[in-house]
């Protein structure tokens, strides 16, 4: 089915703008009071911002607007309900083909209020609060997650997943996340922690802080940032990384191949040729999917440490449901498969969560 | 300095013999077309003008506002193009010289031009010799002697370390002559430059300038609205309008009371002084 | 009355060039790691000696490989702006003309976001992978120089005010085109370009690379002030100049250019360094006055000077972290623009 979007009316045409609103408010109020026979079955939560919101039960259509959501969505196995996402919304492909309510910073609110969605998505790092509060001023209500971590993401996930009514989807997505990195942890156990410089950017050198779901994700992965910076994303002296000289550099790789490219790149520069890392080519590459607090974030961790600990991965075979693995030379920045159906196929990474955006 | 021109006998030679035979400025039949846009219709145009001048010989242009004085002074300068016809400065046509050698040849004093960093008296003089050197350079001995000079010969010496916008009009405009005077030219071209100046400093510029054109054997051209002034200084006045010269020749000849009040819409009265000079009187209506 | 000698002009370059010496050392010893200022001598010495191999120290490689060549870049990205801005200043005789202004800047940021952008899409062996932004820096600041002079162009001469609106108008189109870049293109990391925009020099280049900044500094710098005595005049009015025998068609036309390759090459390896061109020929010019034989090369050590200082500051203010260099001299320059101008006679 293709849905055809309505012509969008530009903000500045005030006139167009008070008619949308006029069309909107009774169309919604139209929905809303569908069934006659039952009583309005609302249910009122207070959302990760501490928002209280009044969700219409059950919820049949959803409006993602972040592609974090989107993907949690998919893994709750709710894609049918969802009658739209935004044009960051590209995992897994299929989510490309839902109608587009615009980009996660300016949604076009005539186009989701077209939908006559029960519920509306929002994530606190990808939206923009003034959105929230004109989905309340329209009457629709609107869910926002915040996660910082992680746990937080597992916990994220289960909450989301009781609101949209399907508590046994979400508890068994979140067991095996935990199981997941529980079974990660034990393999790591006993190995010391890489040493790495996250690259979010070369030249000028951009690398990640101690509070951003990159710092988390790279412990789980067994490996610590030598950047010890309270921003996010600090420029980071070259100087300073020599001399604390990482056992590796990681990448978080937008498309197949670009890491070796990079490193290649690099690797003729004299600031650059003074790390080790650098000369014997030592990298791994990370999966974007780091930067989506969704559940395939599981999966970055794995590959990522794969990569970085290849010894913990070859002395004690799984033996949970993972499918045939290959065993992958150290350096070697593949997409791995790593368990569960979230492949990583070649695709565009395009959104930038919380502001940050890592792609190099 | 080269002898040729620095020659000067120290005392004024008599009327007579101080204008010599030799053509030293030949305009011959200079038009000139301005348009802003070349398919259209000129909007200002200069008819075919003629006339000669000889060393040490001051030539005066006069005319109301937009008659083409100020166009025939660019045109003489070498900074506009004539349509038609050609200029010659001791034989050679000035538009086919270079900037430099141009600037060897011919100084212009202009209406005060504004600075935008401010200079001392000097330096703007000096400036005066940059095209008799190359382009980097450093300024020579005879440079800053000619320098001096030119300042001692205009009464300016004292000023030499002031700043430039310290300096009073009258002051200035004498400055401004003395950087033309260090060009060591053989044509000097003045664009109105008693303008703004009280009538001591007006005076005082004029005796300058003619005893200057005695000395240095200077052709001197100038652009002027002082119809007096004119006729006690100018050895030849050019008379135009709306883009035409009318006449050009001795003030005796030119100042005549039909002609005049005709160019400058004026009611005037002409009389011949003793010295052969012509004064003008401007009659009000009343 | 004292005019300008040989000598007096050595004298003046003299001190500068000790400052600037000075300043390098302090650069030298200052940075994320601690050098002595005893190492920092015989490291230097060995380089300057050829025995570079006897540093076998990380640290004594942190000094060549780093903090050396980011201080020659920022030697030569400041004298750069410095004498672009002084000639566009001259040129235009307006104190307010430089390479920001005029949007020669804003070019040489968007060639380098398409870079940024396309790069990812091609496939391209490092050595040219690695020139690619600062090559499309160059072409973006080269035709916007284009651009930017035919707009200046009425009854084909150049008019200073219109070239001014022309730049200004111009950058801010081009900023507006790259900040809808940014909101719109997906493939990037809008980080780093924004980094790049407020002007870094933390890139690093091969070694070939400063040869030919060095090179391209040397010929334009070389060519402007051949035209030192022209623009002098030029100061005095486009009219005066020609009157006094400069060829006034040749030298903006030969000035513009060597400008706008200065801005260029300095733009394409450093981003946009704002300030430096307008404030360090304003102050040269307070203390050295307005003769373009001294301002020229007081502009480019006095550029070097600040840049070098700036850079220092955004390696040490944060350190580990370091700011853009950038930002310093706006924060610093703004300010004291403000003050220059304010002090100015009306």
């Amino acid at each position: 089915m293709k849905t055809t979007l309505p012509p969008r009316l530009r903000p500045a045409a005030l006139a167009a703008f008070v008619a949308f609103l006029c069309a909107a408010a009774p169309s919604h109020a139209q929905s809303a009071t569908h069934p006659p026979t039952e009583p309005p079955p609302f249910r009122e939560v207070v959302d990760e911002t501490g928002r209280t919101v009044r969700i219409p039960q059950p919820v049949r259509r959803i409006v993602s607007l972040a592609p974090s959501l989107t993907e949690t969505i998919y893994a709750l196995g709710l894609q049918d309900r969802l009658v739209g996402d935004t044009d960051d919304c590209d995992y897994p492909p299929d989510a490309q083909k839902k109608t587009k309510v615009g980009g996660g910073i300016n949604p076009s609110l005539e186009v989701i209020a077209s939908l006559h969605p029960d519920l509306v998505l929002a994530t606190k790092s990808f939206n923009r609060p003034e959105t929230t509060h004109a989905l309340d001023q329209l009457g629709i209500a609107s869910y926002a997650t915040d996660p910082h971590s992680v746990a937080d993401i597992i916990a994220s996930t289960k909450t989301l997943a009781d609101v949209l009514g399907v508590p046994e989807a979400g508890a068994s997505v979140a067991e095996e996340m935990q199981h997941r990195l529980a079974d990660l942890q034990q393999r790591l156990e006993d190995l010391p922690p890489k040493r790495v410089l996250f690259v979010v950017w070369t030249q000028p050198l951009i690398s990640t802080g101690q509070h951003t779901f990159l710092a988390d994700a790279l412990h789980y992965a067994g490996a610590i940032s030598i950047v010890d910076s309270s921003r996010d994303w600090p420029q980071v002296n070259l100087e300073e990384v020599a001399r604390l000289q990482p056992d590796l550099l990681v990448f978080a790789e937008s498309q197949p191949g670009s890491t070796s490219r990079e490193m290649e790149k690099l690797a003729i520069l004299p600031a650059w040729k003074i790390l080790h890392a650098v000369r014997d080519r030592r990298y791994a590459a990370i999966s974007d999917a780091v930067n989506r607090p969704a559940p395939r974030i599981v999966s970055a961790i794995e590959e990522l440490a794969r990569q970085l600990h290849p010894a913990a991965f070859a002395e004690k075979p799984s033996d949970s449901k993972k499918e045939s693995e290959k065993e992958n030379p150290p350096s070697r920045p593949v997409a791995l498969r790593a368990s569960s159906p979230n492949l990583f196929p070649p695709h565009r990474y395009s959104s930038s969560m919380g502001g940050c955006a890592c792609s190099r | 300095m080269s002898p040729g021109r620095s020659t000067a006998s120290p005392r004024t030679p008599p009327e007579s013999a101080r204008l010599s035979t030799e053509i030293r400025l030949a305009v011959e039949q200079v038009s000139y077309a301005y348009s802003a846009n070349p398919t259209q219709a000129p909007l200002f145009t200069l008819e075919a003008t003629s006339f000669q001048a000889r060393p040490g010989e001051i030539v005066a242009i006069l005319g109301p506002n937009a008659s083409g004085k100020s166009t025939l002074l660019q045109l003489i300068a070498g900074v506009l193009q004539p349509l038609s016809g050609r200029i010659l400065l001791n034989g050679f046509v000035i538009h086919s010289l270079s900037p430099r050698n141009r600037a060897q040849r011919i100084a212009m004093v202009q209406q005060e031009s504004r600075l935008l960093f401010p200079a001392r008296v000097w330096e703007f003089v000096l400036q005066g010799r940059h095209a008799h050197g190359r382009s980097l350079r450093f300024e020579s001995s005879d440079d800053i002697l000619i320098t001096q000079n030119a300042l001692a010969q205009v009464g300016a010496a004292a000023l030499s370390d002031r700043l430039m916008d310290q300096i009073s009009g009258g002051e200035k405009q004498r400055v401004i002559l003395a950087r033309a005077i260090a060009q060591q030219p053989l044509l000097l071209l003045l664009d109105e430059p008693t303008l703004h100046l009280d009538i001591a400093a007006q005076v005082g510029l004029l005796d300058a300038l003619r005893r200057l054109s005695a000395q240095n054997r200077y052709t001197v051209v100038v652009v002027t609205h002082e119809l007096n002034l004119a006729a006690e200084y100018a050895d030849q006045i050019l008379l135009m309008q709306s883009g035409r010269c009318l006449r050009v020749g001795p003030p005796a000849l030119i100042y005549q009371r039909e002609l005049l009040e005709q160019v400058f819409q004026v009611p005037l009265k002409v009389e011949m002084r003793g010295h052969g000079r012509p004064r003008v009187t401007i009659l009000s209506d009343s | 009355m004292q005019p300008l000698t040989f000598r007096k002009l050595l004298f003046h370059c003299l001190l500068l060039l000790i400052i600037l010496f000075l300043v390098v050392v302090v650069a030298l010893k200052f940075g994320a790691v601690p050098v002595s200022l005893y190492a920092l001598g015989r490291d230097l010495l060995r380089v300057v000696l050829g025995q570079s191999s006897q540093m076998s120290s990380d640290y004594g490689l942190i000094i060549q490989n780093i903090r050396l060549p980011r201080i020659i870049l920022g030697i030569l990205v400041g004298a750069s702006l410095s004498v672009a801005g002084t000639s566009f200043q001259a040129l235009l005789r307006n104190p307010l003309a430089d390479p920001y202004v005029l949007g020669v800047s804003s070019g040489a940021a968007l060639g380098a976001i398409f870079a940024l952008i396309a790069e990812p899409h091609l496939t391209l062996p490092p050595v040219f992978a690695a020139l690619l932004t600062p090559l499309c820096a160059f072409l973006g600041a080269a035709a916007t120089i284009t651009a930017v002079y035919f707009l200046g162009r009425r009854e084909g001469q150049i008019d200073s005010t219109t070239l001014l609106l022309g730049g200004v108008i111009t950058a801010s189109f081009l900023s507006a085109i790259i900040t809808f870049l940014m909101s719109t293109v997906n493939s990037g990391n809008t980080r780093g370009m924004v980094f790049w925009l407020m002007g870094n020099l933390s890139t690093s280049f091969q070694k070939s690379t400063y040869w030919f900044l060095a090179a391209g500094f040397v010929a334009a710098t070389g060519v402007i002030y051949a035209s030192a005595n022209d623009l002098n005049l030029l100061l005095s009015g486009e009219k005066e100049a020609m009157h006094l025998g400069v060829d006034v068609r040749r030298v903006r036309f030969v000035v513009y250019i060597a400008a706008s390759l200065l801005t260029g090459l300095a733009v394409s390896v450093s981003g946009a360094v704002g300030y430096v061109g307008l404030i360090v020929p304003h102050v040269m010019r307070l203390i050295y006055g307005s003769d373009h034989r001294t301002l020229i090369p007081a502009a480019a050590l006095g550029g070097a000077i600040a840049v070098v200082i700036a850079d220092t500051l955004a390696r040490i203010v944060v350190a580990p972290s370091e700011l853009a260099v950038g930002a310093v001299t706006a924060v610093a320059g703004a300010p004291l623009f403000i003050y220059l101008l304010r002090r100015r006679p009306a």
